[in-house]
């Protein structure tokens, strides 16, 4: 899958999740730029995108992750 | 004559492991669950005889009741223990199912009270008798988000246990219930694992609950030395909920 297609999907769900259509997310933006995003919607945003994209995390994939673009290269990497 | 244990979603984790801890012989066990039965199959097995499995659809308040039938003409409960939930979804508020909230509160609620009606005055009578609920330490403090109808489900049953403790406690009938943190089995098939690793971290004692931190709480209430306790609500938890 290439990185548009999913960005496209993961920006359908952040949206969903933090309920704002106008909503756009980039590979630099990290929680500190949505203010509801914490350690719990981390965890919405994550089982969201099991969901989406059928994978399954370990709390080790997820720990390091800074910002979108590094969750975009872990769903790449696991979709591949 | 020994206990009768009227024992439902028996078919569970904690439910078989309960049937295993309480069993003596002279003891008779009216389980039921709904559609998979087979973790009684072993138990059956085992104790011949001893009990007798019902697959009965709570969500149905028809077949509830010819259950409840059903156990009436067997033999009458001393202890009843109610167990069955749906499973925990996590669902942003917007998105909340208002239909399998009402199958909830079916399975969760409604049966408990058609069954409390149905066998806790004929305790009363006897001047003995044991009712246990399953709650969640998730009625302790702040609940978790996006578990409005397991919270809304489970805090009615608290509402039912503690009216029904005070109703009762003149009789010998006691009314507890048992709050665990998360518990590892097959009823968190549909959280993420996610969520299940995080709980475990966040717990003081670095781990979720398991069946057999929670069972022997449960046996501990259902017995006699524990007669002269009811309306409480134990927190089975490691320190993760007070």
């Amino acid at each position: 899958m290439d990185e548009k297609t999913i960005l496209a999907a993961v920006q359908d769900i952040f949206r969903d999740n933090f309920d704002d259509e106008e909503l756009v997310i980039t590979r630099e933006t990290c929680a500190d730029d949505i203010e509801d995003w914490d350690s719990l919607e981390q965890i919405n945003l994550l089982t969201a995108i099991e969901k989406k994209f059928g994978l399954k995390f370990q709390l080790a994939d997820v720990r390091g992750l800074a910002n979108v673009g590094d969750l975009l290269d872990l769903i790449a990497r696991m979709t591949a | 004559m020994g206990n009768v244990y009227l024992i439902t979603g028996a078919s569970s984790d904690v439910g078989c492991a309960l049937i295993r801890r309480l069993y003596q012989p002279g003891d008779l066990f009216l389980a039921q669950g709904a559609g998979d039965l087979s973790g009684l199959a072993p138990l059956v097995k085992e104790f011949p005889g001893a009990i007798h499995t019902f697959d009965v659809d709570l969500t149905d308040p028809a077949a509830t009741d010819l259950f409840i039938e059903q156990v009436g003409r067997i033999a009458a409960p001393t202890h009843l223990v109610h167990l069955p939930a749906l499973r925990v979804v996590n669902t942003k508020f917007k998105k909340f199912d208002e239909e399998r909230f009402e199958r909830d509160m079916s399975v969760q609620v409604r049966s408990a009270v058609k069954l409390c009606k149905a066998f806790v005055p004929a305790m009363a009578k006897a001047k003995r008798g044991r009712v246990l609920f399953m709650l969640t330490s998730y009625l302790l403090g702040l609940p978790p988000k996006n578990t409005a109808a397991y919270i809304m489900a489970k805090s009615a049953l608290h509402g039912l246990a503690k009216s029904l403790a005070a109703d009762y406690a003149g009789t010998g009938v006691t009314v507890n219930c048992v709050m665990p943190s998360m518990m590892e089995t097959k009823f968190l098939a549909d959280t993420s694992n996610l969520i299940v690793e995080a709980s475990a971290q966040a717990n003081p004692m670095g781990r979720n609950a398991r069946v057999e931190d929670v069972v022997p709480a449960m046996a501990f209430l259902l017995g006699e030395e524990a007669g002269f306790i009811t309306g409480v609500s134990l927190p089975i938890t490691g320190g993760s909920a007070l």
